[in-house]
């Protein structure tokens, strides 16, 4: 599914955000990349998705080498991955419905959607994707009413409502209380599971990664130090990945941290 | 990471006015400003003083508004009020017709225009082009109208719609620089090509703004579609103009309170319609 060979990343001149000799992810897999603040988990996300530029290797994603396809069949596989965000990033004055429908917008008609009008196959869809992350009560709701955890759920069905085979998240539960957060995470676990779509996510806190994750990818200074199942997560191998100054999480010490926010 | 800072002894002192002299020398350039166009334009007390009677000859040939409704002396306009009702709704005509026509224009251009939603090469010229419709004032913009497609309603539409797409175009692309993208961002991963993400990621954020700033423009559009009458638009202005230039002061004075209620009207519905957007 996802298969990166001596990726490099570099913004400027500065050392490599990202610098990766092989990573390679199978269909249906639930991976968890950690790693200290700055160690590349966004940046690899993004990469993911296409919207950063390799300097160097390969990344082929769903049988696309993203450093050499054509534009158009990058774009094919664009809409295949869906990613979440820690900011959420819903439209806020539209519904829970309208947002989710919003997920559809590569797939329905384009001219017709922006009417307004989206076909019968995209309601239902929608529909079953509230559904399945509880939200039908709230259904006409407006986005920004709901509160945080509820919103990072819209943005679940969301990104459901696109059919991926790959879902990106980029520290989804960063902004939430600790409760939320492991909510979320049970939920994109569960829906994970039930669609059997490759995941996956970048997450702050280490024991979340061992709960929810049945690979872990530890990053430091854009290399991977680690990648195994969170049995193989030692001490040890934490201390390697976050070493000094972040100690403190490893105790699962939550902490809400200011959204990096990035646009395209 | 919080960082505790601990109070120096004192506290700073005030920021040093370093630029003393320039800041006078300003204070002297606006004083200059001032006195050269006081005598460029031979304004003067004794002359403004002088005027007194002249205004007070004119005011009074003004009054009473003339509020007949059949004239026996023959006269080369029919009396004001009767025309009133058909310049007004010319007016109104005018200026929703111009307003919505720039508002549509306006729309596109404007998006087109906002930097965080197209490369510079699309938001520069666009931008230029929108400085240049906005530049050329609106009288100016009838009366070359005027010439174009001749007298009637025509031009002074054109020339509002022309003005409010310079004007709002700006305002709108302003309007949608200021948005959060995040949302942009998340339609695009969605698959949304670039309409879809002004319709879904944009639109909600900008809607009752855009509204707004529409409704504003249309109060002004119709103050100034009252004057372009002077260059031949039909509605009140034009009848103002005919009536002044048959030296019938007092039908003037009536279609200018005409005016006056006509404006004070529509500002305040809308006014309470913005109110309500907000």
């Amino acid at each position: 599914m996802i298969r990166i060979e001596y990726l490099e990343v570099r913004y400027g001149r500065k050392p490599p955000a990202l610098s990766i000799e092989r990573i390679e992810i199978g269909r249906g897999e639930r991976v968890a990349v950690i790693g200290p603040s700055g160690a590349g988990k966004s940046t690899l996300l993004r990469t993911l998705k296409g919207y950063v530029r390799l300097s160097q290797g390969k990344a082929e994603v769903m049988g696309v080498n993203l450093a050499t396809a054509p534009r158009r069949q990058r774009r094919r596989i664009h809409r295949r991955i869906a990613l979440i965000y820690q900011q959420f990033h819903l439209a806020r004055r539209l519904s829970v419905l309208q947002n989710v429908l919003c997920g559809r917008l590569g797939l329905t008609s384009r001219w017709r959607s922006l009417l307004g009008v989206f076909t019968k196959e995209d309601r239902r869809v929608a529909w079953s994707a509230i559904c399945e992350v509880g939200l039908q009560d709230q259904v006409h709701q407006r986005a920004d009413t709901l509160s945080g955890g509820e919103q990072q759920r819209v943005a679940v069905a969301r990104a459901l409502a696109q059919q991926p085979e790959i879902v990106l998240a980029d520290e989804p539960v960063s902004s939430l209380d600790p409760a939320w957060a492991e909510d979320v995470l049970e939920l994109i676990a569960e829906v994970q599971a039930h669609h059997h779509v490759t995941l996956l996510m970048s997450l702050h806190q280490p024991h979340l990664a061992r709960r929810f994750a049945e690979r872990i990818i530890g990053l430091r200074d854009g290399r991977v130090v680690f990648d195994g199942p969170p049995a193989g997560l030692t001490e040890d191998r934490l201390e390697e990945i976050y070493r000094g100054d972040e100690i403190r999480r490893l105790n699962g010490a939550t902490r809400p941290r200011s959204g990096k926010s990035r646009s395209a | 990471m919080t960082t505790i800072y601990k109070a120096s002894a004192a506290p700073p002192a005030p920021r040093r006015t370093r630029h003393a002299i320039f800041r006078l020398s300003i204070v002297f350039l606006v004083l200059g400003l001032l006195a050269y166009s006081w005598y460029g334009t031979e304004t003067s007390l004794g002359r403004l003083v002088d005027s007194g009677p002249r205004m007070a000859a004119f005011l009074d040939r003004m009054f009473p508004p003339d509020l007949t409704w059949n004239s026996v002396e023959p006269r080369p306009f029919a009396p004001p009020l009767r025309l009133a009702g058909q310049a007004v709704i010319i007016t109104l005509q005018i200026s929703i017709l111009g307003t919505a026509l720039g508002m549509v224009a306006a729309l596109g251009l404007g998006f087109l225009a906002s930097e965080n939603l197209t490369p510079h090469w699309v938001h520069h010229p666009i931008k230029v082009f929108l400085a240049l419709l906005r530049s050329i004032p609106v009288i100016l913009l009838a009366l070359l109208f005027v010439m174009a497609v001749g007298f009637g309603a025509l031009p002074g539409v054109l020339a509002l719609a022309i003005h409010s797409i310079g004007m709002l175009g700006k305002l709108f692309g302003e309007e949608c620089e200021g948005v959060e993208t995040g949302v942009w961002e998340a339609m695009d991963s969605a698959g949304a090509n670039w309409f879809q993400k002004v319709r879904y990621a944009i639109w909600p954020q900008v809607a009752a703004q855009i509204y707004s700033l529409t409704l504003f423009r249309l109060e002004m559009n119709l103050r100034d579609s009252a004057v372009l009458g002077l260059v031949g638009v039909a509605g009140l202005g034009l009848w103002i103009e005919n009536y002044r230039r048959a030296f019938d002061y007092p039908s003037v004075a009536t279609l200018v309170i005409v005016t006056m209620l006509v404006v004070l009207v529509v500002d305040q519905v809308s006014f309470h319609i913005r109110r309500r957007l907000r």
